[in-house]
């Protein structure tokens, strides 16, 4: 049996980021369903988009360009779920 | 793209712009009263020769919108010299693509100035650099002085939740507190733009 895991989005409030938001965490939800522990929202600022899965930094704005393709972050969450 | 009499009437009025939006309205009306004018800037505006035109680039989600259009929409309002109109970013891209910061950034707000014959005087885009440097160096201070919010580059959801609460109560209080310079800062640049337009 896998680990549950748990994911973070943190994404700046004030840049308007709420789309990609709830899209990727729609996208999370239905493919993982309760596999996942929490899928955690964290609005913030300075134009971040920030994606962890458990404390690991799998996708930043300042650090990758722009949002991250949801399929990709999908395949990092599951290849830590089976890991 | 030519902004001409027709492109610029079919923009909104900063009273229409303001009846439009879906969120952030308390806001920017929070700062529209705090925008603190200050006598000689609002009577170098009032002696404009002519009437000056702005057109404006914006949306209701941005942050540097909420801040600083009501900047402009008070200069006009006490100077009765500006004529604002304002479209929306993105039902305007051809309007965008010509004002693009650094050639690449959609960044807004943007206020192109233009004199009656719709000649451009200079145009001003986001916010000025002298706000975000002295805003960047005070956020450099509230990590050097509070150790347990780690590094300013690190992801902030590595802060136990009670520690990114208090960052966050900081960098709002820094925000609060550059205010009334960067609004002061805002009308310095905004004059220099508008003072161009010719007796």
């Amino acid at each position: 049996m896998t680990a549950a895991r748990k994911v973070r989005i943190t994404y700046c409030a004030e840049c308007g980021y709420e789309p990609q938001t709830l899209d990727l965490a729609k996208a999370l939800m239905l493919e993982f369903g309760a596999r996942l522990s929490s899928i955690e929202l964290i609005p913030w600022e300075g134009g971040t988009f920030e994606v962890s899965v458990d404390g690991q930094l799998i996708h930043s704005m300042g650090r990758d360009g722009g949002f991250p393709d949801n399929s990709a972050i999908k395949e990092a969450v599951r290849a830590r779920l089976s890991a | 793209m030519t902004l001409d009499r027709a492109r610029f009437d079919q923009g909104l009025t900063y009273d229409a712009y303001k009846a439009q939006m879906t969120r952030n309205r308390e806001r920017l009306e929070e700062n529209e009263k705090r925008a603190d004018l200050d006598r000689e800037d609002l009577a170098a505006f009032r002696a404009l020769p002519r009437p000056v035109k702005v057109v404006v680039l914006a949306e209701d989600w941005c942050g540097d919108v909420i801040a600083n259009l009501p900047v402009l929409g008070r200069l006009a309002k006490e100077s009765g010299k500006l004529d604002v109109r304002i479209f929306l970013r993105d039902q305007n891209d051809d309007i965008m693509q010509r004002y693009l910061n650094k050639g690449q950034f959609k960044s807004i707000p943007v206020f192109v100035f233009l004199d009656e014959d719709f000649r451009e005087l200079g145009h001003w885009i986001e916010r000025p650099a002298s706000v975000t440097e002295i805003r960047a160096k005070r956020r450099k201070d509230i990590f050097a002085a509070h150790p347990e919010f780690g590094s300013p580059d690190a992801p902030v959801d590595a802060l136990p939740e009670e520690v990114r609460v208090r960052l966050q109560g900081e960098l709002a209080k820094m925000r609060d507190e550059t205010t009334k310079f960067a609004n002061a800062e805002v009308v310095r640049e905004l004059r220099e733009i508008a003072t161009r337009v010719a007796a």
